[in-house]
């Protein structure tokens, strides 16, 4: 009789439990580019199809800013390159920021984030602009109260990390998977840098190949060259940039930023900013960290004549004390042909990262 | 009776089987490192700081900004200690390496400032991502261009106008690479300096008063601020290379 009472009991709790949305985590298949390092990625965040997924729809997700009206993409424009073609983003509360919103492509690579550096983590990175007055303007309470009132995202996050509950950390390790796969590395630039460094093209590649004309190839070597343009020091590798922080003689602009100076209080720092990468630089407009030059001239320009010498200036801005590299007509028209190189139409439309909405 | 005693048996023999075992003496891994320290100024003795401004006999004020190398192949005979390792002034200080060894293997030491033609010329990325040569790690110290690595970076301001004004806006820049440059080094009698019961240490020095101003060799920095090791700039790599190698000593 006991037996039975206790049999009845098990089956009546079995029965009331409450229906849970499965969690089978999918690991995500990462496509690492042959010619990339491998990316490391943090042991407590592996990429998931769930994750991914639920990062994409955040991504887009508007119900993060204050007011229901920004999302992540609010300031970074797939067909941008996942940049902000206005100089300065303009927040909920119609207040712009002082930097340029920086692209958003090959990110599981990088180690610093932000103009200045200061975040050294993408999942870090992810979590201030929500709460930032002058952005999304919104509380993580308030933000993850709205997730948490929307039973597909309970589930999705369930699917994703195996909890109940959604919270700050959640939501940028999620956002952060779906940066993670904005990978590009589907550019004729990919192809010549493979091509030079002896490395296996597809067939497809081979096409591709074909098609570059010798003014980009004139390009780029005029891109290497140390008595040309002489931008590979700072942008180099299958990135196309180095991770460094830079003063690449600029005027100190209205608001005098020093830039990663700020972080460091160091000011052998002072002006020196992260040097971006020119991966979909044609697509990335308006340029430098405070967007002061609207075309890819004005930049040319810039290095070509426009230098400004200073105490912390970059090392290998090597013909600086002349106000540049001196290109002339001929050289300008072929550098920028090479930096046309750069974009990549298959990141640009690749549908997984659109808007699932 | 014998039933208690039964029972009382058996209980010790599960008693005695589930006795937990000393747990047996892990081995303790015995660590090597090495050092290499930038020194200028007062005959060696002072470390050099990056920013830092010294004076040159010549009057110049100079500082360094950047001091990175590659050094790679370290062994003894057939005892290999490491592969490839970089100097990263800045970012690491003055530690070029450390690892598991036996210090008795390592009596004497000899590699290369730089690496072999081999490693110069893989793809950057297919390095394991520990690797100081995979591209990630190694960043500004692989050349896009040439390809390979660049084995000695020396970067830093001069001010050669000898006034009262530190107005340090001219720049040198030694950027050394290619196969033909690949220098090597020997060093006997290695003293490894005890750290702890487990650590053992072999500390350098990178003297810069003697790269700079070698009394065979000087490099004028009024005149010889540039090298990217390119053609027509052959007499000041080799100059750097070789004064490098020399300023590359033991305490």
């Amino acid at each position: 009789m006991k037996n039975l009472v206790f049999f009845f009991i098990i089956l009546a709790l079995i029965s009331c439990r409450k229906e849970k949305v499965g969690f089978n985590p999918t690991p995500y298949n990462l496509i690492k580019p042959t010619h990339f390092p491998n990316m490391v990625i943090p042991e407590d965040n592996p990429l998931t199809k769930e994750g991914v997924e639920l990062g994409r729809f955040l991504f887009y997700e508007k119900r993060l800013s204050g007011d229901n009206t920004m999302s992540c993409a609010s300031c970074h424009f797939p067909q941008n390159g996942f940049s902000d073609p206005n100089q300065f983003s303009i927040g909920i509360d119609g207040i712009a920021g002082t930097r340029q919103s920086m692209a958003l492509v090959n990110l599981g690579w990088e180690s610093f984030f932000f103009w200045d550096g200061r975040e050294t983590t993408l999942e870090g990175q992810i979590l201030e602009p929500i709460p930032n007055p002058i952005e999304m303007h919104q509380s993580w309470k308030d933000a993850v109260s709205k997730l948490n009132a929307d039973v597909n995202y309970r589930n999705h996050f369930f699917r994703a990390f195996n909890e109940e509950g959604i919270d700050s950390i959640k939501v940028a390790k999620a956002i952060a998977q779906f940066l993670r796969t904005l990978i590009s590395s589907e550019s004729k630039f990919d192809i010549m840098y493979k091509y030079e460094n002896g490395l296996t093209l597809s067939s497809n590649e081979q096409a591709l190949f074909q098609s570059i004309d010798p003014e980009e190839w004139a390009g780029y070597d005029l891109f290497k060259s140390l008595n040309g343009a002489d931008c590979f020091h700072c942008h180099n590798g299958p990135l196309m940039r180095v991770k460094k922080f830079s003063n690449n003689g600029l005027i100190p602009n209205s608001i005098n930023d020093f830039g990663r100076a700020i972080v460091t209080n160091n000011p052998e720092d002072n002006y020196k900013f992260k040097v971006p990468t020119l991966r979909n630089i044609a697509l990335t407009a308006p340029y430098m960290h405070d967007g002061r030059f609207a075309t890819l001239d004005e930049v040319i320009e810039h290095y070509s004549s426009g230098i400004h010498m200073s105490p912390t200036i970059d090392p290998l801005i090597e013909f600086g004390s002349q106000g540049g590299v001196q290109l002339d007509a001929q050289e300008k028209y072929l550098l920028k042909k090479f930096l046309l190189t750069l974009t990549d139409n298959n990141f640009i439309n690749n549908p997984n990262f659109k808007d699932p909405n | 009776m014998s039933k208690f005693v039964f029972y009382f048996l058996f209980l010790m023999i599960i008693i005695i089987s589930c006795k937990k075992k000393d747990p047996e003496p892990q081995p303790v891994d015995n660590y090597l490192k090495i050092t290499i320290q930038p020194t200028y100024m007062n005959n060696g003795i002072e470390n050099a700081v990056l920013d830092s401004i010294y004076t040159t006999p010549e009057g110049y004020k100079v500082k360094f900004t950047d001091i990175k190398f590659f050094i790679t192949k370290m062994k003894n005979g057939d005892n290999d200690l490491f592969e490839s390792a970089i100097l990263d002034y800045r970012e690491f200080g003055n530690l070029l390496f450390r690892g598991i060894g036996d210090f008795n293997k390592f009596s004497s030491l000899q590699g290369y400032i730089g690496v072999d033609s081999v490693l110069n010329h893989s793809d950057p990325s297919a390095f394991p991502n520990e690797s100081p040569l995979n591209i990630s790690n190694a960043g500004t110290m692989h050349w896009g261009w040439n390809p390979g690595y660049i084995f000695i970076n020396l970067e830093g301001k001069v001010d050669t106008i000898p006034d009262a004004i530190n107005n340090l806006d001219h720049s040198f820049s030694f950027h050394i690479g290619t196969d033909t440059y690949r220098k090597d080094f020997y060093f006997s009698n290695v003293n490894w300096q005890t750290v702890s019961t487990t650590e053992k240490l072999f500390p350098l020095k990178l003297d810069l008063w003697k790269f700079l101003h070698s009394p065979w060799s000087p490099i004028d920095l009024k005149t010889e601020f540039l090298t990217h090791t390119a053609s027509g700039q052959q007499a000041l790599t080799i100059k750097v290379v070789s004064n490098f190698q020399q300023a590359l000593t033991t305490y």
